[in-house]
């Protein structure tokens, strides 16, 4: 009863916050709106999108751990132009293992990730872990596999950077020669 | 009268610039050589010309030689408080040109709080950075924590050591001489560094899962952070990116042992461990863990926060381990951290704002400025109660029984004013730009006692007085004032001197 009224509480909420929309399987909540109001949706089976990124760990207990980012260089990299837009919006991601297998490259340096659809539920200060918050994942669906972006030398940077090292040599070689008093 | 400095004075200040920035330059091949290894020529660009700079100012200022005059206490004074000014400015290249600042305040910012170990940041999109680039943000935490004038020390001979070393907020020599005294920091630091590498790198791996590469990556960029009580994190989310009470344990051990004085190292290396439950400085910092653990506790038990005893005991201890060595990793959102009100506000606050040792990568007002400033205040009260004539006398544990003398007490109740001074200028900004009075105080203590936790006012968008103020609090913070000081005093004395 309490969790059918937390459901009805939250889907409530949904239609009131601005960025919620209707995902493939339930109502796709904002990462943002995760770590802000993180408690009422405890407990609760939500959709969450966005890029994997940092690793992928795949501990002995049967689950997988990564991070999953909502923000604005989930879908349009700083390496491939897109807008500064601040920090990024991560949250925490547990998932079985079997799930996790075979997923494309997680995104980092010159690497985006898979953008990834998760469903599963949120455990807010989850007292089976110590008051760790993630969600807790039971399906995946790969929106798009992710790919590896370029970034090449600037090369009048480099050019600098080669002067002014010449330079620094040059004046050592001067200074062991003759160590100048003025 | 007011005496201008001449130009042997320039000249003695830019030679000692001059060794320093060469140190910093051959530090800086260590992220140049992560770049060609990773292949990361964009960033190894802008590493060649930070070196570049680096280099060139430290054979420019090495052609100065001065002629007889030794480095006196202003000198190393203003030669420590240039070098953080000047080490930052120039360490910062390679953040500028990585295209992850909003401007070269916003990288320049990140470098001040690399090298002052506060570990506030302004990075954006941190999850896809260049590993050499997050590796050089980390490795900025080394040298500042253990102290790059204290490298030159180490390599350099010659005069003026003693000064240096004082005007980096190092108290105390622990060896006759100031070399081997700095010699012992350094062989401290890589001791731990190989043993916490280690064992948080198999940790990474077996428990956590990651690869044997990734485990090391996250186990030097935690240690460095952790064992310099800096705070920078390889990933946008702190420690809660690992979601393990082992690994976060392991941090908390390095964060202990890097807020912990130099001195109490050798104390337990070497010396008579008897001694360490003696020490003012231990006993001091042993009740305010205490005090400041079971005021946080007590605020986010009455809170309801965590429903938990498990979830409270970890999530509380390891956030005032955080706040109060100095680091401020956080396993929590900043977001969530600006919810914790009351009680557990107050015990976050002071724990930040009270700081760990003396001599140590630490920030903070300092353990032994509180242990004494309290042994001063009961003198006083114990003077009102005697007859007067008598006399109270007070002698404490601090490298050796000590007399506590009251120049000693006005000194270490001076800088802990300042210290106060010093947060409410940050807070007094923060409001005047509309921020509530908890957060404002929050991250004004995090950014004068060089912690770096935040609860989301230190940001890319936040004002630019604001970004300058908290710079400001992290530079005069780190070097405890009086570096900051004289450095004020040789420019006033430039400007209007004869």
């Amino acid at each position: 009863m309490i969790r059918l009224a937390a459901v009805v509480l939250v889907m409530a909420l949904m239609l009131l916050l601005p960025g919620t929309a209707l995902a493939q399987d339930g109502v796709l909540v904002p990462a943002s709106d995760l770590l802000e109001k993180g408690a009422l949706f405890d407990n609760v089976e939500i959709t969450v999108e966005g890029e994997l990124v940092g690793d992928y760990g795949f501990r002995d207990d049967g689950f997988m751990w990564t991070q999953l980012n909502d923000d604005s260089y989930a879908r349009d990299a700083l390496v491939d132009g897109g807008p500064r837009a601040g920090a990024n919006v991560g949250i925490g991601v547990r998932m079985p293992s079997i799930l996790g297998e075979g997923l494309p490259p997680v995104g980092g340096y010159r690497l985006e990730g898979p953008l990834v659809q998760l469903t599963g539920v949120w455990r807010y200060h989850d007292p089976d872990r110590g008051g760790e918050t993630y969600l807790d994942v039971s399906e995946l669906f790969i929106v798009d596999q992710g790919r590896r972006l370029e970034e090449g030398p600037d090369w009048v940077v480099f050019a600098l950077g080669i002067l002014l090292l010449a330079t620094s040599l040059v004046m050592w070689r001067r200074n062991r020669l003759s160590p100048a008093t003025e | 009268m007011l005496i201008r400095p001449d130009r042997e004075d320039l000249r003695i200040v830019a030679f000692a610039l001059g060794r320093i920035f060469t140190i910093v330059a051959v530090a800086s091949l260590l992220p140049l050589a992560w770049a060609v290894l990773g292949r990361e020529w964009h960033p190894f660009a802008s590493f060649l010309l930070m070196i570049g700079v680096f280099a060139s100012l430290g054979q420019l200022g090495l052609r100065y030689r001065p002629s007889k005059v030794r480095l006196d206490w202003s000198h190393g004074m203003v030669v420590v408080a240039l070098t953080w000014l000047a080490v930052p400015a120039i360490g910062s290249i390679p953040l500028i040109f990585s295209g992850h600042y909003g401007g070269p305040v916003d990288a320049m910012f990140d470098a001040m709080s690399g090298l002052t170990t506060t570990g506030l940041a302004l990075v954006q999109d941190l999850d896809h950075i260049a590993p050499s680039l997050n590796f050089w943000r980390h490795l900025l935490h080394f040298l500042g924590g253990q102290g790059i004038v204290i490298a030159a020390l180490v390599l350099f001979a010659g005069g003026g050591g003693l000064t240096l070393y004082y005007g980096e907020a190092r108290d105390e020599r622990i060896l006759p001489s100031v070399r081997s005294t700095a010699r012992f920091i350094w062989t401290v630091a890589f001791v731990h560094l190989v043993a916490g590498v280690t064992v948080l790198g198999i940790i990474a791996h077996q428990v956590l899962g990651f690869e044997w590469k990734r485990a090391f990556f996250h186990a030097l960029m935690i240690f460095f952070a952790a064992f310099d009580t800096g705070g920078f994190a390889p990933q946008s989310t702190s420690l809660g990116y690992y979601h393990s009470g082992i690994f976060e344990f392991t941090t908390a051990v390095l964060m202990v042992a890097g807020a912990m004085s130099f001195g109490l190292h050798y104390a337990l290396w070497r010396g008579p461990r008897r001694v360490l439950f003696k020490n003012l400085e231990t006993r001091t910092i042993l009740a305010t863990v205490t005090f400041t653990m079971v005021l946080t506790m007590v605020g986010l038990g009455v809170a309801g926060i965590y429903t938990s005893v498990q979830g409270l005991t970890r999530q509380g201890f390891f956030q005032i381990i955080s706040a109060h060595s100095g680091t401020g990793f956080s396993t929590l959102p900043a977001s969530e951290l600006a919810m914790w009100g009351g009680l557990a506000f107050g015990g976050m606050t002071i724990a930040m704002a009270l700081g760990g040792m003396a001599s140590s990568t630490a920030g903070g007002i300092k353990a032994l400025r509180i242990g004494l400033t309290v042994k001063a205040i009961t003198n006083q009260t114990k003077q009102l109660l005697l007859p007067e004539g008598a006399i109270v006398s007070t002698r404490y544990v601090q490298s050796g029984r000590k007399q506590l003398t009251p120049e000693l007490a006005q000194s270490a109740m001076t800088v802990a004013l300042l210290y106060v001074a010093l947060y409410l200028l940050g807070a007094g900004v923060a409001l005047g730009y509309g921020y509530g009075f908890q957060e404002a105080l929050f991250e004004s203590v995090s950014a004068g006692a060089n912690v770096g936790l935040s609860v989301g006012v230190a940001g890319p968008s936040m004002p630019m007085l604001l970004k300058l103020t908290y710079m400001f609090q992290m530079w005069a913070g780190r070097l405890e004032f009086v570096a900051a000081f004289a450095l004020l005093g040789f420019v006033y004395a430039w400007v209007k001197g004869k």
